[in-house]
């Protein structure tokens, strides 16, 4: 009895810790005065800006992550230390990202490039925060195709590109699919390696939770608007990652049962 | 006991070498003054500016301020000066990569006032970046990444090996003036209307005065 009690209780305290600053969010402005603030200039541009940069950087991390996944899910030796590697921007400190960005793209880094301050750079902070997000998952969803389908589809003719498209992609579309999301809604929220990276400019540079933190200096409200619109699109992603059957891949379980 | 101290991120390297004891949170003045909207605990308030603690004091969230030190603006480029920048106008050219601290930010604010006096206004055009405070506007010339930058004086003399300062000229300099405030609801506001009052001595002045602040007129 007492054990049920305790454990309710946790429950019950992490949950609310979890989800009282989000409600918060919302309690605090009423919903009309959100929408309003959302019709501020600046608040426009960080979204312009958010949206323009987050689809190039899912664009980048899709057409590069997906062929590295396939690659890094093959059996070989060294692989545990690659995959290793590719996930440490994962526990990073964005800090250290847009050092490393720095080091490696800067003006007098390893490549010498003219990218920092740039909406490039902005895709590029962006890209390497979401980038292992998707990789890993990728990685597991390609794993996690039987490899008995893969090779009766090769027994019964098709070549290894018609496999990939016909059998393995369409296998793997929900962890895929996931893995997506989730590097989206990370690089919405990119914001320590952008600000060092890429600077803050706005319409250029000044992404949504850019304007948040420049916002928090000047208009509380209006912090408060972009944040509310920010919670709501991340809730977005994740609940139509839960709640979309088709991506599930339910309707290959008699095939791949063995 | 310790007093938390909200200050000016110029303020960086004089004030652990006025009084190396207390603890300091440096960043822009008005991120600064929003965390003590926000009921942030602080016990002293050292601002960039008087307009903000000014506004503070109004909204009856800080004592009556006082102006404890000046200071003044400088353009600095990278010891390399890779866009060869050697007075405001060159700033102008297409290309270049001009980082200042955002509206808002004291020396941001003081930024657009030189530029405005000196019609030069312009140059606005070709600023990459906003930065929260001169130290990261400092940071990104220092590193060369950034063409040019505006900071005050006492900013450039803390990294004279990486960067060259072009002084403005008189007419165009606003009058920067620092104020610091005790912060209302301090749990201890009789240590920090002292430590207010020291900043104020003379061991305190001569440090401001030796990392190159301007004394109180």
């Amino acid at each position: 009895m007492t054990r049920r009690v305790v454990v309710f209780g946790a429950t019950a305290i992490a949950l609310a810790f979890l989800l009282l600053p989000v409600v918060a969010i919302f309690a605090r402005v009423p919903p009309g005065r959100l929408f309003a603030q959302l019709g501020n200039g600046a608040v426009l541009d960080a979204i312009r800006v958010s949206a323009e940069t987050s689809a190039a950087a899912q664009a980048l991390v899709l057409a590069l992550g997906t062929p590295a996944a396939v690659v890094l899910a093959r059996r070989f030796p060294g692989r545990g230390l690659l995959v290793g590697l590719v996930e440490l921007p994962l526990v990073l400190p964005p800090a250290v990202a847009g050092i490393g960005l720095f080091a490696a793209f800067g003006r007098f880094g390893l490549l010498h490039t003219a990218i920092p301050f740039t909406k490039l750079a902005v895709v590029f902070a962006v890209a390497f925060v979401s980038g292992p997000l998707y990789v890993r998952a990728a990685i597991a969803a390609f794993e996690g195709v039987d490899a008995n389908v893969v090779a009766a589809s090769r027994t019964l003719g098709a070549g290894p590109t018609r496999t990939f498209f016909r059998v393995v992609l369409p296998l793997a579309r929900a962890g895929l699919a996931a893995g997506a999301a989730l590097a989206l809604a990370r690089g919405l929220g990119e914001f320590g390696a952008t600000i060092m990276f890429a600077g803050s400019l706005r319409g250029v540079t000044e992404t949504l939770p850019l304007a948040v933190y420049s916002e928090f200096n000047v208009d509380f409200d209006t912090a408060l608007a972009i944040s509310a619109l920010l919670v709501a699109l991340s809730a977005a992603l994740l609940l139509a990652l839960r709640w979309r059957p088709s991506l599930s891949t339910s309707r290959f379980r008699f095939a791949t049962s063995s | 006991m310790l007093l938390t101290i909200l200050a000016a991120a110029s303020l960086t390297n004089v004030f652990p070498a006025i009084d190396r004891h207390e603890r300091y949170s440096f960043g822009g003045s008005n991120a600064l003054a929003a965390q003590i909207r926000q009921g942030a605990p602080a016990d002293v308030f050292a601002s960039a500016d008087t307009a903000l603690p000014r506004q503070l004091y109004r909204a009856h969230l800080v004592e009556k301020p006082v102006v404890f030190t000046h200071n003044a603006l400088t353009l600095i480029v990278p010891r390399s000066n890779p866009a060869h920048i050697h007075r405001v106008a060159d700033l102008r050219r297409g290309g270049v990569k001009l980082v200042v601290a955002a509206p808002g930010v004291p020396v941001g604010d003081y930024t657009r006032t030189v530029l405005r006096r000196m019609r030069q206004s312009g140059v606005l055009r070709n600023v990459v970046s906003e930065e929260s405070d001169v130290r990261d506007v400092l940071a990104k010339v220092a590193l060369g990444e950034a063409d040019a930058g505006f900071v005050y004086r006492t900013d450039a003399r803390t990294v004279r090996a990486k960067v060259r300062m072009l002084a403005l000229p008189r007419s165009a300099q606003p009058r920067v003036s620092y104020a610091v405030a005790v912060v209302r609801g301090s749990s201890h506001a009789a240590a920090a209307r002292r430590w207010v009052h020291r900043l104020l001595g003379k061991a305190a002045q001569a440090k401001l005065r030796t990392a190159g602040f301007l004394p109180r007129r």
